[in-house]
């Protein structure tokens, strides 16, 4: 019971961390707090959905196209939404990129239907069972496919030369912009990261549960708890906390009741705010007047 | 000149209320007397959020919670206490006004990004408690059978509150109370103060305001304001259910106020009259509507920041300097 758990929250906890990445990145290098991020995973899922599904297209051919997919979407979507709503004060960004994500929603459901699809690959049914701990195969894949792609993320961002240019973006975005960084190009590349890694998410997680416009709302409203969790901006953070959730929820739902693995993540969100807004790794920033 | 022309424009303000209440006498359909029912309930909920939002600068995400805790509460009152809808109502308004310390107190510290998603996470766990909490409200099957407020009879004439006509009168006698008594708190030290926390909260710490009470007192007007709301709604739907009561519709009221105008009185009036009426009048459009919404509320923020009242107050201004040079040419010569 314990081990089944444990490993569910692992499964679970990589799909956390891939959203939340992604939606922690947004922010730490261009200071916005992407409120459209659960429909970045929810088209991820459906496009991987389309894929699979309608083009009868091999489901590890699927996942790389849909990465690539969601990482032209998310250059476009900086380029019509994002870009005009950087300059404009704090409380104003977060309502545009509202306005953004029911755009997105809306849309969703009238292209493809309110009602909730099965995304099935040939993985969905095949268990396996390691020492009493019963898994199916998609979500062993799910959980490495996360793990090497986190890992691929780390070694782009400390190893490369554009890697470096996003973490001088994400110390001072004006700083780096007069030494020479092209900060509109960094924009687009961590958006485009940001929503591959959400597609990524989407399309691993869309056959283990439904497809359906409104997983981006429960999936948006999640992202954030980890976020906050992890501290804003905070990219091993997000990476931890997303794990650390996972396993908490489901071992929640094992011992309890699956009605408070919600509520749960909830209250542990009030109270970091409450107690350490800077979340759990941050630094404590005085903050100066 | 100016002041005749403010007179002039307070004498249309009492004309324009005064022909408000006749709506019921001219027989309009069912529907439309139920959208403008509604339209009062959202700007009872938007000038709420306004408060908290608009004026002090609190950018909240969970005044659905609040609408929902109204509802139920004032529902659950009169149905399981057998409490009179006349007192289950204001009741219901006074302890959405207590929850909002509840949430107003964590608040106290963040801002920004964080502000947003504390406020996000109040609403979730709202709506958690209203679909897990089943033994008192039932989960989602909802809560049927809430009755409409008690008849009054004045002897020469008797209003029963189970027509669209009368509930109307009664949701717009409350709707012109509350935006008279917000108009005066604007512009009074009260209102002075939750502003001046919007626009520099340091500054106006160091000025002597009292920002814990200040924004705690937004907080709670604003839930009271909500809690009314969600009564009102509830005795006259007759039906709750948690779906009511989700982020979208947080997201709703905040269209409604940027639409209309954030930090203005007439702002979130014009919002709720102007995007009810365009929901309605879209459902030609069918499911496209609701793309035109959110397309509705990116390009206010990017072209039109003060909203639609900013618009209006811009024309106005321009008008009312017209007439004032006009007046002024004529007493040179």
């Amino acid at each position: 019971m314990f081990f089944q758990q444990m490993v569910n929250g692992l499964i679970l906890g990589s799909q956390y961390a891939l959203i939340a990445l992604g939606l922690t990145m947004i922010f730490g290098i261009l200071g916005i707090v992407n409120f459209a991020h659960g429909e970045l995973f929810m088209i991820g899922a459906f496009v991987g959905y389309t894929l699979t599904m309608v083009y009868n297209i091999n489901f590890f051919l699927a996942l790389l196209l849909s990465i690539s997919i969601m990482a032209v979407i998310g250059i476009i979507v900086e380029m019509i939404f994002i870009k005009p709503l950087r300059k404009l004060p704090e409380t104003s960004t977060i309502i545009g990129t509202i306005g953004v994500s029911v755009l997105f929603l809306n849309g969703a459901i009238l292209i493809f239907g309110p009602n909730p699809k099965r995304f099935l690959t040939p993985y969905v049914d095949k268990t396996i069972n390691v020492a009493g701990v019963t898994i199916t195969q998609q979500r062993i894949f799910v959980f490495f496919i996360s793990i090497i792609l986190i890992i691929l993320l780390g070694q782009f961002i400390k190893k490369t030369k554009l890697g470096k240019a996003m973490r001088a973006t994400s110390q001072n975005y004006e700083a780096a912009n007069l030494m020479g960084i092209d900060t509109d190009y960094i924009a687009k590349i961590t958006f485009a990261i940001g929503s591959a890694l959400a597609g990524a998410a989407g399309t691993l997680i869309g056959p283990i549960f439904l497809v359906y416009p409104q997983m981006s709302i429960a999936a948006m409203t999640k992202a954030f708890v980890v976020v906050i969790l992890g501290g804003l901006g905070n990219v091993e953070g997000a990476i931890f906390s997303g794990f650390a959730l996972g396993i908490i929820e489901s071992l929640t739902a094992g011992y309890f009741s699956s009605y408070y693995k919600d509520i749960v993540a909830f209250l542990m969100l009030i109270l970091i705010l409450l107690f350490k807004p800077e979340g759990i790794f941050g630094k404590h920033v005085i903050e100066k007047v | 000149m100016t002041k005749l022309f403010k007179k002039n424009i307070y004498c249309a303000q009492v004309f324009l209320i005064i022909m408000l209440f006749f709506i019921p006498f001219f027989n309009f359909k069912q529907y439309y007397m139920h959208i403008f029912i509604m339209i009062c309930i959202y700007i009872l909920l938007t000038q709420g959020l306004n408060l908290i939002a608009g004026f002090t600068g609190q950018l909240s995400l969970g005044h659905a919670a609040f609408y929902g805790i109204g509802a139920y509460t004032s529902a659950l009152l009169s149905i399981r206490l057998g409490v009179p809808v006349w007192l289950s109502i204001p009741m219901a308004a006074i302890f959405t006004g207590a929850f909002g310390i509840v949430l107003g107190f964590p608040c106290l510290r963040l801002k920004g990004p964080y502000l947003v998603i504390a406020t996000l996470g109040f609403g979730e766990i709202m709506r958690l408690i209203f679909l897990n909490w089943v033994k008192i409200t039932r989960g989602p099957m909802g809560i049927t059978g809430i009755m409409s407020p008690e008849p009054i009879n004045l002897g020469f004439i008797k209003f029963s509150f189970d027509t669209k006509e009368t509930y109307f009168l009664l949701v717009l006698l409350i709707v012109i109370l509350t935006v008279y008594f917000l108009s005066k708190l604007i512009n009074s030290k009260t209102g002075r103060a939750m502003i001046s926390i919007r626009e520099d909260q340091i500054a106006s710490e160091l000025m002597g305001v009292n920002i814990t009470y200040y924004k705690l007192f937004a907080f709670v007007l604003g839930a009271f304001l909500a809690g009314l709301a969600g009564a009102l709604y509830a005795h006259y739907i007759r039906y709750i259910s948690p779906d009511s009561f989700v982020i979208s519709e947080s997201v709703n009221i905040l269209v409604m106020s940027v639409v209309g105008g954030m930090g203005t009185i007439i702002g979130p009036i014009i919002g709720s009259i102007f995007i009810e009426l365009l929901l309605e009048y879209m459902r030609i459009l069918q499911e496209y509507r609701l793309i035109v919404y959110g397309l509705i509320l990116f390009s206010t923020i990017i072209y039109l920041p003060g909203g639609l009242a900013g618009l209006t107050g811009s024309a106005f201004k321009k008008i009312s300097l017209l007439l004032d040079r006009n007046h002024k040419i004529k007493y040179t010569e």
